[in-house]
């Protein structure tokens, strides 16, 4: 069989043994922690029940968070608590492969409808992020492969290390704050998705609305890869630059711009795309924070959400789908990679 | 105001001597003590030597390790706590306590000084800052005295015109005139109480020193002008938070938690990233591939989402946070090269010679090969220790960080998001002091660098 083809089975293969292993990690965490979600959740049962006899909302007199009966029965069952560790992390797996995610009881819907109804809108903030950072970290890390050591180099380095030093979501906040109303300029709203009376707004209306909902995130986004993405694309044009067939093709007359835009150019992309798989998974790690921040309804929150909130079955599926969309998103990464690299031969 | 400027000057040349002259020359001195040689090897000496004429680098590292040295010693110039304190013959060192109280953590030192012990009324804790203000306004009780003098007139009035109760007086009448007998005696010992306590005072028996900045992280002020949180005003340069916790306090704690929270995870992840590197470099074969499998494996683990949902279950401390961060991310980045270094380094004839004269694996490994591996450990250091501090901000952030009540970055920015329309400050300047310390170790990070891996790219235009 062709080397490729077998390194990629290979890596094939070793996603589900990754996926049990981080899967049976967490599951054997939640059983073991003394004082454990489920041992948390009957002990608050209990108290409730000893309160006011026999309670079943989600938030009791002294605001805790509760679990309703019902539903611990329920966790019991789906989690299979009254048999040893791996006997019911194989029947829960084995729910997980018929896609069987159970139910949230924040939600009172079944985890994975959840789930896929805030999967687009992750999407659609981190694709746009991602892009927009494409968009300005190119033309930046070119122009400073060019320049380098110029002052405009020096200058923009500056930028760059700035950008390194403030997380995303930090850049969120702070744009929130001067731009978001309140203190200073109210020009764009404090997060959400979009305004509550989307569903009335014409068509440039609703357009206009998205994007002013789409801008703070997007930069928080944009901010979080900025300075890796730029500095990659510099070394690697320099790299590039200092290599033989660009004095090849220097020799041969060819002009600067066309050495550089033609030659160059396309090999030092190489790595910027191949990185695009594992931006997927960074992806959907960071939005845990800006998603906060912004109040985004997406995966970040619900997940964030819901381990506050001690909803176990979403905490769960979300996790498998955060495992699920790296493994992919790394493998992904490896294809483009033997695709548009023909000097990277896996498997060799 | 002159004074407080120039006793932070002092502190900071202080804390810079103390950092850069007086620790260094106390390492050489004690590493030769203890038979190291203590020289460094000409390449280190060159390569030090073109980080130092790096200045923007140099400068920031001069800066970061002078502000966190200092910050070690913050219960001593940060606090609501008194250096010393002294009433007639209670001596009291409260704030000395509580920074030994840190520095010895296994037991518990700290002192409580009694209200009564120190001319105030009441069994709590003394209230340092009153105390101080009375120290520098001996008669502060005047007023109180004159009005308390003027009660004892009235009563004393009130005394005459009442008739001294004969045998025909009824009891109620008797009993109101001894009560209004024992009120005048009364008032009169207070005032004479007073003035005891007013002498001691202005007799200088009574003297206090307090912090630079008399406000500590960790109290609730109570006499604020509205309700918390407070915007910046002149007690308090940078507001308060809504649990009437002073900003600027918490922002110097903060620094302190945040960095030696980087540290240590930075060192204990490095340390076990070499061992395992090196065992997979070292060694090779099947352990090398073992040990791959797992850490492409380890590595494929949501670690934010998974800190968070074992963070929400425990609720960890300080020490179990970062072995946390540990084991589930800051070994892994650092096996890849110490891998690679060891394979190199292994192939050398020096440790070809070593393992020929009998040298243990383990002593090969750590005294032969290992120094010679040590540049990736130092350049990537810095840029590590700037993904630490971002973490812990962000979990502080989330809530799923250190406990609720220890003074951090992360916590303040959550405050901040609640309060964003109408207290800018919450986020504002911790944002600032958070994106200042993460630039400067960038400086740093990137001085390394250059200093010891320099790229030399050679174009033809």
């Amino acid at each position: 069989m062709h080397g490729m083809t077998t390194y990629f089975l290979r890596r094939a293969l070793l996603v589900p043994i990754t996926f049990v292993c981080i899967t049976f990690l967490v599951y054997t965490v939640l059983r073991l922690v003394p004082g454990g979600p489920i041992e948390q959740a009957e002990l608050q049962i209990k108290m409730a029940a000893m309160q006011e006899g026999g309670s079943s909302g989600i938030v009791d007199v002294l605001g805790e968070l509760q679990i309703p009966e019902e539903a611990l029965k329920e966790l019991k069952k789906y989690y299979h608590l009254d048999k040893s560790i791996p006997v019911g992390y194989a029947n829960w797996l084995w729910k997980i492969v018929n896609l069987d995610f159970g139910r949230s009881y924040i939600y009172g819907e079944p985890v994975l409808k959840v789930i896929i109804s805030k999967f687009p809108i992750s999407i659609y903030f981190g694709l746009i992020g991602y892009f927009a950072s494409w968009l300005i970290c190119i033309p930046l890390g070119v122009t400073k492969a060019i320049k380098h050591k110029s002052s405009y180099d020096t200058a923009t380095s500056v930028l760059v290390f700035i950008g390194y030093s403030i997380p995303g979501f930090v850049a969120c906040l702070i744009l929130l704050v001067l731009l978001g109303g309140g203190s200073f300029l109210d020009i764009f709203p404090l997060g959400g998705f979009r305004s509550d009376n989307w569903a009335q707004l014409g068509f440039f209306a609703k357009i206009m609305d998205q994007l002013h909902h789409t801008a703070i995130p997007v930069f928080g986004y944009l901010i979080g890869g900025f300075a890796t993405m730029t500095i990659l694309m510099k070394n690697s044009l320099l790299d590039n630059l200092g290599s033989d067939y660009v004095r090849t093709a220097f020799a041969k007359g060819l002009s600067e711009k066309r050495v550089i835009f033609v030659h160059a150019m396309r090999n030092s992309l190489i790595p910027i795309t191949a990185g695009v798989g594992h931006a997927i998974g960074l992806l959907f790690a960071g939005s845990f924070l800006i998603e906060k921040t912004c109040n985004i309804p997406g995966m970040g929150l619900l997940g964030y959400t819901s381990i506050i909130q001690r909803d176990y079955p979403i905490i769960l599926g979300t996790l498998v789908f955060l495992v699920l969309i790296r493994l992919t998103g790394n493998i992904f990464s490896d294809m483009i990679w033997a695709l548009i690299d023909p000097r990277i031969r896996f498997g060799k | 105001m002159f004074i407080k400027i120039m006793e932070i000057i002092l502190l900071l040349v202080a804390g810079y001597a103390f950092t850069h002259k007086l620790l260094s020359w106390f390492f050489i001195k004690t590493g030769k003590k203890l038979g190291f040689k203590m020289e460094m090897t000409p390449i280190w000496k060159k390569r030090i030597n073109r980080f130092k004429s790096i200045k923007r680098g140099y400068y920031s590292f001069i800066i970061i390790t002078t502000l966190f040295v200092v910050s070690l010693f913050l219960e001593l110039y940060v606090n609501n706590k008194p250096l010393i304190i002294r009433y007639d013959k209670n001596i009291s060192m409260p704030a000395v306590m509580d920074w030994l109280d840190g520095l010895i953590f296994f037991k518990k030192i700290s002192v409580f000084d009694k209200k009564s012990d120190f001319g105030q009324i009441g069994s709590d804790s003394v209230d340092y800052r009153l105390f101080a203000e009375r120290c520098k306004n001996p008669n502060f009780a005047n007023e109180a005295i004159k009005t308390k003098k003027l009660e004892i007139e009235d009563l004393k009035d009130e005394l005459k015109d009442t008739p001294v109760p004969d045998k025909y007086a009824s009891k109620e009448e008797i009993a109101d005139y001894n009560d209004l007998k024992t009120l005048v005696v009364n008032i009169e010992k207070e005032i004479a109480e007073i003035r005891e306590n007013m002498e001691i005072f202005s007799s200088g028996k009574a003297w206090i020193i307090m912090p630079i900045y008399p406000y500590s992280p960790y109290e609730h002020i109570l006499d604020l002008p509205q309700r918390p949180p407070n915007k910046p005003y002149l007690a308090h340069p940078m507001g308060t938070d809504d649990s009437g916790a002073d900003v600027l306090a918490q922002l110097f704690y903060g620094f302190r938690v945040s960095l030696a929270f980087a540290l240590i995870v930075a060192f204990i992840g490095y340390s076990v990233g070499v061992i395992v590197g090196g065992i997979m470099g070292y060694f090779g074969g099947w352990i090398d591939i073992a040990i791959q499998r797992f850490i492409e494996i380890w590595g494929s683990i949501p670690f934010l989402f998974t800190i968070m949902i074992i963070a929400s279950i425990v609720q960890p401390k300080f020490l179990l946070l970062a072995v946390l961060l540990v084991l589930l991310r800051s070994w892994i980045g650092i096996t890849y090269y110490i891998r690679g270094e060891f394979y190199r380094e292994k192939a050398k004839d020096y440790v070809q010679a070593a393992i020929a004269m009998g040298a243990s694996e383990w002593s090969v490994m750590m005294k032969h090969i290992l120094p010679n591996s040590l540049v990736p450990l130092v350049t990537f250091a810095p840029f590590g220790i700037v993904s630490y501090i971002g973490l812990l901000v962000s979990l502080d952030y989330l809530g799923f960080g250190l406990p609720v009540g220890t003074p951090s970055w992360g916590s303040l920015l959550d405050q901040g998001m609640k309060y964003i329309k109408y207290y800018p400050h919450l986020i504002i300047i911790p944002s600032i002091a958070f994106a200042f310390t993460l630039f400067t170790v960038v400086m740093i990070g990137e001085a390394i660098r250059e200093a010891f891996d320099p790229k030399v790219f050679s174009r033809l235009r």
